[in-house]
């Protein structure tokens, strides 16, 4: 550029940048700003409302109560809600009864969930396999209410077991068996079983099963040899759903089974008003699930998440 | 009680923003409201299912929805499962008043949470029946903590297709329960207990019941077997009506307790069942409308008492439930409705009562004077319905 | 082993000796709409290096997928060792195939990985071990039994996989682009050692790769794939030297075609032909070429400096370009890249000329000379 061009031409200022764009250049260079910005309230909820909660719960174990009114004292120390849950045999047995439907129902779904995710990942045609895909997750539309609801009339006396069955002389089971736990709970949470196993399967390179049968192994002998243990930390991670959602669930058990799981008792004793023994019970399906995380861990599911 | 999934995190935090806040009041004795001053434009209730219609069942009774045209208060409610549900609602402290039957009165007259009414502020009081006013369980000392709804009984409910031979007593459930297995309906609460020691009262007079509410340990201990022998037969447990409703019209139950109101509608759909007062006397309530000591809106809560006495309300209230109303000109009104409503309910026959056992709340000083008495209490008797229902 | 290169090169299956380790006829894959391999006839020597040289897409992969037994072809016959393999499933083919991922089973120890194919086959465990030990050791593995494959590097891996499959002692090894994920250096040193050690084991090698250079120095034979068919079977001296058509010209070296008014006006006749670019010397353009050479005159485009050698292409005046490499004897890097915009003549046998005019055939001069 020579000097008579630059007289003679119209001054263009350099074009002053935005202020957020100003403001998006000095983000760039200081990351910490950028990264505090993300997180920050995510973060926040997190601590406040999640860990606050949880605190908050932890806390009301220990608040006395009074006897008569039922009024709950916070910050009144008191043990009590724990003493009435070692005295009481029958917090014991809930919590036997809950923690072995929970391990039932998980192994159930496994059991269902294993030939059908091999179904979709390694034999079904691109189109069948979006097709079971969309019929696994079908279920997950419909309100959790209405798929227990739907089930109570297939239970219940009149229903659709009944008409299928009475002609055989088979009676509905009725809405008080503890096996219809077991059937509803498995059938609720058969999709969070598959789906996982489903992508675990899908990340298996054909060229592993190719290669067993290469070296001569049969389907079978494949199967057992490197697809199962190599798709096991995928059900462990689809275990952790199944077992946890069963553990915390009250609501099938008492619409189609008339029983009481560990979290009708704190359904029961919140809406009764005894916060500290729901409170102390509810630490129960905590534990039980930090130690399975932690088992988890250990066989990798969580690498498969 | 299911369709209200409140977490108890939320329960809480509520408790521990209401620690926070202010503290100590009940203990000083609030007055009364000496008159009641405009509506706040809204009422939120806990109430038994069936107690405020708005004519969304049947269009014939809806009697709040005049109250909300005249008084400018919309009614909210939530139903309560039972009285103990009731209780820990109104300690959440977002209610203005409750029907509380007596198991509950005692417990909120006792924690403050009842505010004291003067009666000479509603115009229908005077008109209720004189064994209505006054009763032990909303009144201390002279104070009144709220103003009569209805009373009745529990029933015995069967269905007469499976049932052929119509029951007199409570015997099928207590002694006959084999017979139908798996097919009795009970109510789910602890307040149940009581419906063994009653039958135990007629079957076992050596055990001394004198109240099957205030029970010594062994009175206690010998209900809670009876009970136990009950569980043993599968009994299916209600706690929301429309459970209990489809049970029976499904057929999975077809004999247990009920209340008048799901007779009702389960007759209006023209179910097969039957319904009675089993000779040896039953359990039921009088349920006091209650307003809440700090409600956010006092005088919508004050007119809707008033409004519940007046005979329109309190005749289709009690007919719609099935329960006896409480006063003369609403007996009068009721008949329009159902002729001889009132004779049938025994709305103005004390004599009736004395074989209802209304709800209370059991005490551990077995609520009389007798200093060396002592009863099993409230929180025992919920501890043992816990192991019953969750064994 | 010392393979006898002759035998290969007069290979007549009729006459031949012994039955041929793999024969296809008129073999066909179709995968809906999309013809992979497209008619393919083909036999393979027992105890041959076989490579199956093509493009991405040729058809070469869904071949060896079809003699492992992966695949079935749509149409046509296998027969492996002269049985008749239509229906017959992987795991009981006498074939093991190295595969490109390595396929390394990642829950089993490098020795379990060895030993999957003995345990399957029920060999009871103390010949196992022996034979994993060897295993490992013709691929300088030894030792390693414990590791998992996550803790090796792309060459071990590599190894393993080769072991995993010789511990079978199959008939018939097949190898799909083994050493595609190597870098150069350790792939170099790796056809080496897989030459070696088929040589070791006497067993039949079909080899898929993509790479030229791999297949002339490894091969006995090699074929060049195109559009699911084979445009040419031979030696890497015959295919190298002799394309017989353009496309094996250009995969397999550098293609420098002339054709229309080059070919008239360099060669004298029409057709298409190509002259190797290491075939070509550079010179100042009045060097005027002798008798037995052909010549053109061009100008240096661009320079493409490569180390040992240099590569430059050439723009005709008579129109198309001739890429010539040279090797840097005395050439820096600098006065290679100024050559770039010169004058130059480019000179070159003739016998070095070769016509590509026909698919079948091959008409250009040729010599026997064939070292590069």
């Amino acid at each position: 550029m020579t000097t008579a061009s630059s007289v003679s031409a119209p001054e263009t200022p350099t074009p002053q940048p935005g202020r957020l764009r100003r403001f998006a250049a000095w983000l760039h260079l200081h990351k910490r700003v950028q990264r505090n910005l993300l997180l920050g309230g995510p973060l926040t909820w997190m601590v406040v409302a999640y860990f606050g909660s949880l605190f908050i719960l932890l806390l009301g174990a220990f608040w006395d109560r009074d006897p008569f009114t039922g009024q709950v004292q916070p910050f009144a120390w008191s043990l009590d809600a724990f003493e009435s849950l070692i005295t009481n045999p029958v917090y014991l047995t809930i919590a036997v009864r809950t923690i072995t439907i929970a391990a039932a129902v998980t192994v159930t779904d496994a059991i269902l969930a294993v030939p059908i995710a091999y179904y979709m990942a390694r034999i079904a045609t691109p189109r069948v396999r979006q097709l079971m895909v969309v019929a696994v997750l079908m279920p997950l539309w419909a309100a959790y209410l209405v798929k227990v609801y739907a089930w109570r009339t297939i239970l219940q006396g009149n229903g659709f077991l009944e008409w299928a069955l009475g002609p055989f002389g088979v009676d509905a089971p009725g809405l008080g068996q503890i096996l219809n736990a077991w059937v509803v709970l498995s059938y609720l949470w058969l999709p969070y079983m598959i789906l996982p196993i489903f992508a675990g399967l899908e990340r298996i390179p054909n060229s592993l099963h190719e290669a067993s049968a290469d070296l001569g192994a049969r389907a079978g002998i494949t199967f057992r040899r490197v697809t199962l243990p190599l798709v096991f930390p995928a059900l462990v991670a689809g275990s952790i759903f199944t077992f946890s959602l069963t553990l915390g669930d009250y609501i099938t058990p008492d619409l189609v089974a008339d029983a009481k799981f560990v979290g009708n008792v704190i359904y029961d004793n919140s809406s009764l008003g005894n916060l500290p023994l729901a409170a102390a019970y509810s630490l129960l399906p905590i534990v039980v699930m930090i130690g399975y995380l932690l088992v988890a861990r250990r066989l990798g599911a969580f690498d498969s998440l | 009680m299911r369709h209200l999934r409140i977490p108890v995190l939320f329960s809480a935090v509520a408790l521990l923003l209401a620690a926070c806040g202010g503290q100590g009041s009940g203990s000083t004795g609030p007055t009364p409201i000496a008159e009641i001053g405009d509506g706040e434009g809204e009422l939120n209730l806990i109430i038994w299912a069936g107690y405020a219609e708005s004519g969304e069942t049947d269009a014939a009774y809806d009697w709040v929805t005049p109250f909300e045209d005249e008084t400018g208060c919309q009614v909210n409610t939530t139903n309560m499962t039972d009285s103990n549900n009731g209780v820990s609602l109104m300690q959440s402290g977002e209610y203005d008043g409750i029907s509380a039957s007596g198991d509950a009165t005692t417990r909120l007259i006792a924690s403050g949470l009842a505010a004291p009414v003067n009666t000479d502020v509603f115009e229908n009081y005077d008109a209720v029946f004189d064994d209505l006013k006054n009763l032990p369980h909303n009144t201390v000392d002279g104070v009144n903590y709220g103003v009569p709804h209805g009373r009745g009984p529990n029933l015995l409910a069967w269905n007469t297709e499976e049932v052929t031979s119509a029951p007199t007593s409570w015997e099928p459930i207590w002694e006959g329960g084999a017979d139908y297995a798996g097919r009795i309906s009970i109510y789910d609460s602890s307040i149940f207990i009581a419906d063994a020691a009653l039958h135990l009262m007629a079957t076992q007079p050596d055990l001394g019941i004198t109240d099957p509410y205030q029970l010594n340990q062994e009175q206690f201990d010998a209900s809670v077997a009876l009970l136990e022998e009950l569980d043993a037969n599968d009994p299916l447990y209600w706690s929301d009506f429309n459970d209990q409703i489809s049970s029976y019209a499904s057929g999975d139950v077809v004999i247990g307790t009920t209340w008048p109101y799901q007779v009702n509608l389960l007759q209006a759909e023209s179910a097969p069942i039957e319904a009675t007062l089993p000779e040896e006397g039953t359990t039921g309530w009088s349920d006091t409308w209650m307003m809440y000591s700090e409600a956010e809106h006092p005088n919508c809560m004050l007119m809707w008492m008033d409004h519940m006495m007046s005979p329109e309300a309190n005749a289709q209230a009690t007919v719609w439930f099935g329960e006896a109303a409480t006063s003369e000109p609403a007996c009068e009104a009721a008949e329009a409705l159902s002729p001889g409503h009132c004779e049938s309910q025994h709305a103005d026959d004390p004599g009736y009562w004395e074989n209802v056992w209304y709800w209370s709340t059991p005490q551990e000083d077995c609520a009389d004077d007798d200093p060396d008495t002592t009863c099993v209490t409230q929180e025992d008797w919920v501890d043992a319905w816990t192991s019953l229902r969750g064994a | 082993m010392a393979v006898d290169t002759a035998r290969y090169e007069s290979a007549d299956p009729d006459i031949g000796s012994a039955v041929p380790a793999v024969r296809l006829e008129g073999v066909v894959k179709r995968f809906g709409d999309v013809t992979a391999v497209d008619g393919i006839d083909l036999e393979i020597a027992d105890g041959e290096f076989f490579s199956m040289l093509g493009p991405s897409g040729s058809g070469k992969t869904s071949t060896l997928r079809m003699i492992a037994g992966f695949e079935e072809p749509t149409e046509g016959r296998i027969w492996l060792s002269g049985r008749d393999m239509t229906g017959v499933p992987p795991f009981d083919r006498d074939v093991n195939t190295v595969f490109q991922d390595y396929a390394l089973f990642p829950h089993m120890s490098v020795g379990d990985n060895v030993g999957y194919g003995l345990v399957v086959r029920g060999v009871p465990r103390a010949e196992r071990r022996t034979r994993v030990t060897d295993a490992l050791r013709m691929v300088r593995l030894d030792g390693y039994e414990a590791r998992r494959p996550s803790q090796l590097s792309g060459g071990q891996r590599q190894r393993v996989a080769l072991a995993r499959a010789l511990v079978n002692r199959p008939r018939l090894l097949l190898l799909d682009e083994p050493l595609g994920a190597l870098d150069l250096k350790l792939r170099e040193e790796m056809q080496i050692e897989l030459k070696a050690i088929q040589a070791e084991v006497g067993i039949t090698f079909v080899y898929v790769t993509h790479d030229q250079e791999e297949a002339l120095t490894m091969s006995n034979r090699l074929a060049v794939f195109h559009d699911g068919r084979i445009e040419q079977v031979g030696t890497p001296a015959d295919v190298y030297e002799h394309p017989t058509t353009t496309f094996v010209a250009g995969f397999v070296g550098t293609s420098n075609l002339l054709t229309g008014d080059a070919a008239r006006a360099v060669i004298g006749r029409d057709g298409v032909y190509t002259v190797r670019p290491e075939k070509i010397r550079l010179a100042d353009p009045t060097v005027e070429p002798a008798d037995d050479e052909g010549s053109a005159a061009g100008r240096i485009g661009e320079v493409v400096y490569i180390g040992p050698e240099t590569r430059y292409i050439v723009e005709l005046e008579i129109g198309g370009q001739l890429v010539v490499t040279q090797q840097n004897l005395e050439t820096s890097s600098m006065e290679a890249l100024e050559t770039q915009g010169r004058p130059v003549r480019l000179i070159w046998k003739r016998r070095h000329v070769l016509s590509l005019a026909k698919s079948e055939g091959v008409e250009g001069e040729t010599e026997e000379e064939t070292s590069r």
